[in-house]
């Protein structure tokens, strides 16, 4: 079995592990209304690579975000190779030989790769007072052969693709001789390929003496990489486990705190007409590249249809074109047979397409206006909301607080701002304004990114139940396991293309895979289950 | 000690009013002691102030002549500084009404009254807005900054006065009495143009209320139903707080950018032909360009937290405290005071600011030693 | 040669093209760490008024005085521009309403009035002033000489600011974190730069610029004190910081040819040609600044060319 393979080399690596690096113990940290960390254990040892693992909301970044010295602790301790320690900034993190790559990446966009390795650089204070940038650059190239970094110093960030500007990130820590090196999530922006090059990189630090702490909420990545794992769960401790002795199933149970049930939901054999038809639809990106390449496909009144990529690959733009939000460059966009008028988010309003937007809280509503406001953001226009060009404010009043009753929207009232809602309960305030036109097509796009185990099932409730009444959905999402979970037909994005589409009856973790990393599905015999992606195990070269 | 500042969750609602008078209430007190530094006796001086400003004979009137101007400009402020537009052209829409609203007057020369002064609104608020546009075109379709912009046309505004008056025979000249030849300056408007006044007898030896306050009070009273009884206004508000939503939801904003930029330019251009009809009577470029009525606009706008009611409450408290400031020049209050005491209101209200959205936490002092990190 | 209408107007570019110079870097430096200064007018005038004052109250020989004078200049715009940092940094208050209540606060109708009028500066004409030099005593050189070799230790001083301004932003390592702290404050400070040192710095730093600039009207150009002395002049240095493209190097070109609009209607007018109307002329900086504006804001160039994409932003950590 892999496991076991994997397991067995990752105990020799145990081996090397030395001495605790950073420990933590009884780490609080309260914020309004929730407690992030609720007295947490932790410790990373010399050598080792050590994953933390936990769901969205479990606590990871917040923890992070104190060994880094952004946060301070409400109580507990922080100590380095067995010494207490306190930071005030985060200057005394980074001084301290802790050095984290985020998720979202703090790259300075117009600055040169060099600068952005030397920014913050204080080792050298007094004595380069000047910067020389070919002495910098020689080493950046150094540092990338040696670990698989290369990246071109003189480019510019906002040049670069997002895997070279997570390698950015990384040479960043190496340049400065982390000790201590934290990746939050680094693979929701990889391609497989690219993760398992990360994971080499990975373990060479390691057997450097380096300690790498890897947050993560995906029990495959962990299972190739760590050597050993910790399990975060609503902000507490749950347990610490070597990597060869535990297994997915045990993980994802502590993960969850329950044991993960199959999915059995009832597919729908037949599905209505086809009501949304989207035919070689090519649209730009932000920068001008093009993000989404003549795709082609459909969704029939019923159906969910669920499209399944790495993050990063054209999900955003795709939903944005379709929604009118972005304008289209070649191909069409029908609903019910009638085309769309591009770049106008009216028509798509208007045709009855229902958005819900991967950025709740910065595209979905207006943060700081009210529930109500945004309750009616896209009916303000209709009547009764409004008559001729006075707004009806009693009856907006009246519609805000039926829905918050309808979808159990937990808000001290409808003049509350959107911004002081939780995730959980911001997503129903744009689901119940979604549903409330009577779609005829939804497009979810991330619905359950960033919320709770609670909500995450409310949600995906909501688009089952949008499926019963003839909706035409199309869900797009990273999660892998969801669209599986959800959807009648599946397709895999990838570089702005479809890659492929299979019926998901008969989907298989591996094909999907693959095909999300570029490669052609073929039939193949099947994996046994546990198995990560194709390449992550130890012994593998290197595309 | 340590000082955090922490976003507030919740706000409670006499929070947004308390705040701004608790920091005029600190700026009361800023100011006198910066009085008693200089020497001054600072009740007294306040007293004199409040003297000058309102109570005297002929105080009220004179008040209301500073004050109308200003009122306009922080209209047009508010109304464009709340849609996150930062109109700083207030000073130059203000002066292109003024040469609109007196070409007009003295086009209808042989006009009746209410036609001439119904003409100079008209046209006071055209050209402002038309003024507006410029930087407004810009920031919709060239996605410039409108504040750059409407600063710079705001000198162009000033040097095309100039023009008109100092470097041309232009329509707005005065060619024919005396002393015309031997100083440049503008054509009076004929008198069935000027605006009136309404007078209150007997009290403070007659009060005289111009015309142009009451436009004022009833723009202001516009604009706030525009803003938070309209559709239009709604839409504003979602512009204003997060343009992609508004994308979104199918709001246009290009020309909603538009539609305010031209909505302030032509108040402005409003106040500029109330200026000209109830006080200058004609053309005074060099006059104009020393009151700086737009940009105190700004800071009575900002002063009223873009209400438009509270702006005609600001811009009377420092139409008061101006005209107190020429009444009282002398060696006991020395010129340059008012702008000394108006900034001084202004930081006090803008750092009070903080306190609506944040609040301020002093933690514990003492916690464990930082360590050097063996290597 | 030398008195032919080109050279007269290139030399009395430089001579009013200089205060413009030290405002605009002053301005460049804190709007390159995200903070936009709308008060450089006032920042001026408060410069002027001390300079002034420091000139006709400090006993002793000139070359003592007037660098004496120099440094009460800036200190005093530092210490307006203190005021600005204090609230929009610490306070985070809007950074534009606040810029113009500087300028009203010290401004001509402000403290700058205030100070000057109490201390009865405008009683007398300067009692030291910055004199024209001879470099090399070849300012009858064709050209050159007027224009270069014959100016006031203020040009030159101004001269070598461009150039170590620009080394330092480009060659040094606080350079490169204020140049971060402008375009990015967060990834900044996940390195460790302290933004908040950085802003109140450059900000101190722009209000000293800006009162040196002031100090050039009243102790070099002009030679006396009035209210309102600068005209204006800071307007067009905040004008200028855009149109050279947040650029020290650009800074003085910039200068030199917004003054020589300044200087050729007059010059014009000395020699009664007319070929526009004067205010044509007087308009073109700001009508340039506009073009440049609208230029630089296309999304292309504003990448390239662009402000600090933080300009104007305050910075607020451990936000939730």
């Amino acid at each position: 079995m892999d496991d076991t393979a994997h397991a067995a080399a990752a105990s020799d690596g145990a081996a090397v592990a030395g001495r605790v690096a950073i420990a933590c113990r009884g780490i609080t940290k309260r914020f309004p209304g929730v407690v992030a960390n609720d007295n947490v254990d932790f410790e990373a040892a010399e050598g080792e690579v050590h994953a933390l693992l936990g769901e969205n909301g479990a606590g990871k970044s917040t923890l992070s975000n104190i060994l880094t010295g952004l946060y301070r602790a409400d109580e507990g301790e922080l100590e380095l190779y067995g010494r207490p320690i306190a930071f005030q900034a985060p200057r005394d993190a980074l001084d301290a030989g802790i050095c984290m790559v985020h998720q979202h990446f703090r790259l300075v966009d117009t600055f040169t790769v060099t600068e952005n390795i030397v920014l913050g650089d204080h080792r050298d204070v007094g004595r380069s007072f000047r910067i020389q940038p070919r002495a910098i650059e020689r080493r950046v190239v150094e540092l990338g052969e040696r670990y698989g970094l290369a990246v071109d110093p003189r480019a510019r960030i906002w040049q670069l693709s997002v895997g070279e500007q997570q390698r950015v990130e990384i040479l960043k820590a190496l340049y400065r001789d982390a000790r201590i090196l934290i990746l939050d999530e680094p693979t929701a922006v990889l391609t497989p390929q690219e993760a398992s090059a990360l994971f080499e990189t990975l373990r060479t630090m390691a057997a450097e003496g380096r300690t790498v702490i890897f947050i993560s909420h995906k029990l495959h990545e962990v299972m190739a990489v760590a050597d050993r794992v910790t399990v975060l769960r609503r902000g507490r401790s749950i347990a610490t486990q070597r990597i060869g002795e535990t297994s997915s199933r045990a993980l994802a149970a502590l993960m969850v705190g329950r044991e993960l049930q199959g999915s059995d939901r009832q597919r729908r054999e037949s599905f209505g007409n086809v009501v949304l038809s989207v035919e070689g639809l090519s649209a730009d990106g932000d920068r001008g590249v093009t993000a989404v390449h003549d795709v082609s496909l459909t969704v029939r009144a019923g159906e969910i249809v669920g499209i399944a990529g790495v993050a990063g690959n054209g999900q955003r733009e795709l939903a944005e074109a379709i929604t009118g939000i972005r304008r289209v460059k070649e191909g069409v966009v029908r609903v019910d047979g009638k085309p769309l008028r591009s770049g106008d988010p009216r028509a798509a309003i208007h045709a009855r397409i229902g958005h819900i937007p991967e950025d709740r809280l910065h595209t979905g509503v207006a943060p700081s206006l009210s529930v109500a406001s945004n309750v009616v953001l896209k009916s303000y226009r209709d009547d009764p909301h409004s008559r001729g060009p006075m707004l009806m404010l009693r009856v907006i009043g009246e519609r805000a607080r039926s829905l918050i009753r309808e979808f159990d929207v937990h808000t001290p009232g409808p003049s509350t701002p959107a911004r002081q809602l939780s995730g959980g309960n911001l997503q129903k305030v744009v689901i119940g304004r979604e549903f409330t036109g009577t779609p005829r097509v939804l497009i979810a796009a991330a619905p359950t990114r960033g919320l709770d185990v609670g909500a995450i099932e409310n949600v995906q409730n909501y688009l089952r139940d949008a499926a019963t009444r003839d909706v035409a959905v199309l869900l797009i999402s990273e999660d892998l396991d969801e669209v599986l979970e959800l959807a009648d037909r599946i397709a895999v994005i990838y570089e702005g293309r479809i890659a492929g589409e299979v019926d998901a009856k008969e989907a298989s973790v591996e094909e999907l895979g693959l095909l999300m990393a570029g490669g052609v599905g073929s039939p193949e015999p099947p994996r046994s289950a546990g198995a990560g992606f194709a390449g992550t195990e130890a012994g593998n070269v290197r595309p | 000690m340590r000082v955090r500042i922490e976003r507030r969750l919740n706000q409670p609602r006499w929070l947004p009013l308390v705040v701004p008078l608790g920091s005029i209430a600190a700026a009361f007190l800023i100011i006198a002691v910066v009085l008693l530094a200089t020497g001054h006796d600072p009740l007294h001086a306040f007293r004199k102030l409040f003297l000058s400003a309102f109570v005297d004979d002929g105080a009220l009137s004179s008040t209301f002549v500073s004050a109308t101007p200003i009122a306009f400009t922080g209209l047009a402020a508010a109304a464009a500084f709340r849609m996150n537009l930062f109109n700083i052209g207030a000073e130059g829409q203000l002066y292109f009404g003024v040469v609109g609203a007196v070409g007009v007057a003295l086009l209808l020369k042989g006009a009746p009254g209410s036609v001439s002064i119904g003409a100079m609104c008209i046209a006071g608020a055209a050209a402002g807005a038309v003024w507006a546009l410029i930087p407004g075109m810009l920031r919709a379709f060239g996605r410039t900054s409108e504040i750059i912009t409407s600063l710079m046309l705001n000198y162009v505004a000033g040097l095309f006065l100039n023009y008109l008056i100092f470097d041309s025979h232009s329509y707005w000249r005065d060619t024919t009495s005396p002393s015309a030849s031997v100083f440049p300056q503008g054509q009076a408007i004929p008198d069935r143009a000027a605006w009136p006044f309404a007078t209150i007898h007997g009290v403070a030896g007659g009060i005289a209320f111009p015309l142009g306050m009451g436009v004022a009070v009833l723009v202001a009273a516009f604009l706030w139903v525009l803003y938070k009884r309209t559709r239009f206004g709604f839409e504003l508000q979602v512009i204003a707080d997060s343009p992609r939503a508004a994308h979104y939801a199918g709001m246009r904003t290009r020309r909603k950018i538009l539609a305010v930029m031209c909505i302030s330019g032509a108040v402005a251009g409003l106040g500029g032909a109330s200026q000209a009809g109830n006080f200058d009577h004609l053309l005074d470029p060099r006059s104009l360009q020393q009151q700086l009525f737009g940009y105190t606009g700004i800071v009575v706008a900002a002063l009223a937290r873009y209400n438009p009611f509270a702006v005609i409450v600001m811009a009377f408290l420092l139409g008061g405290l101006k005209n107190a400031g020429f009444a009282l020049q002398g060696a006991d209050f020395p010129s340059g005071l008012v702008g000394v005491m108006q900034g001084i209101f202004l930081f006090s209200v803008l750092g009070g600011e903080l306190l609506v959205r944040y609040r301020i936490r002093i933690g514990r002092s003492g916690r464990a030693p930082a360590v050097e990190a063996a290597r | 040669m030398n008195h032919g209408i080109v050279v007269v107007v290139l030399a009395s570019a430089v001579a009013y093209g200089t205060p413009l110079v030290y405002a605009a870097l002053g301005e460049l430096l804190a709007e390159r760490s995200g903070v936009l200064n709308l008060g450089v007018e006032g920042m001026m005038l408060v410069g002027a008024v001390m300079g002034f004052w420091a000139v006709q109250r400090i006993g002793g020989p000139a070359g003592l005085v007037l660098p004496l004078a120099i440094g009460v200049a800036a200190v005093a715009g530092a210490a307006v521009a203190l005021i600005h940092g204090f609230l929009v940094i610490t306070l985070r208050a809007s950074q534009i309403v606040s810029g113009l209540a500087l300028t009203i606060f010290a401004g001509a109708a402000g403290l700058s009035s205030y100070l000057g009028n109490n201390l009865h500066l405008a009683d007398s004409p300067a009692r030291h002033t910055f004199h024209p030099l001879d470099v090399f005593g070849l300012h009858d050189v064709p050209v050159l000489g007027p224009i270069v070799l014959a100016q006031t230790w203020l040009v030159y001083a101004s001269w070598m600011c461009v150039v170590l301004v620009a080394l330092y932003l480009s060659r040094t390592r606080p350079g490169l974190n204020v140049r971060a702290v402008g375009e990015s404050p967060a990834a900044a400070d996940a390195m460790g730069i302290n933004v908040v040192r950085y802003r109140y710095a450059h900000t101190l730093a722009g209000g000293a610029f800006a009162g040196v600039g002031g100090a050039c009207f009243s102790i070099s150009i002009l030679n006396q004190w009035v209210d309102g002395l600068t005209n204006g002049a800071g307007w067009i240095a905040i004008a200028l910081v855009i149109f050279s493209f947040w650029r020290p190097h650009l800074c003085l070109v910039g200068a030199y040819l917004f003054g020589a609009f300044q200087a050729l209607p007059l010059t014009l007018q000395a020699r009664e040609v007319t070929v526009l109307p004067t205010e044509v002329y007087e308009s073109l900086p700001y009508v340039m600044t506009i073009v440049v504006l609208v230029l630089v804001s296309t999304a292309g160039a504003k990448r390239r060319l662009g402000a600090p994409a933080a300009l104007g932003l305050p910075y607020v950590r451990e936000e939730r």
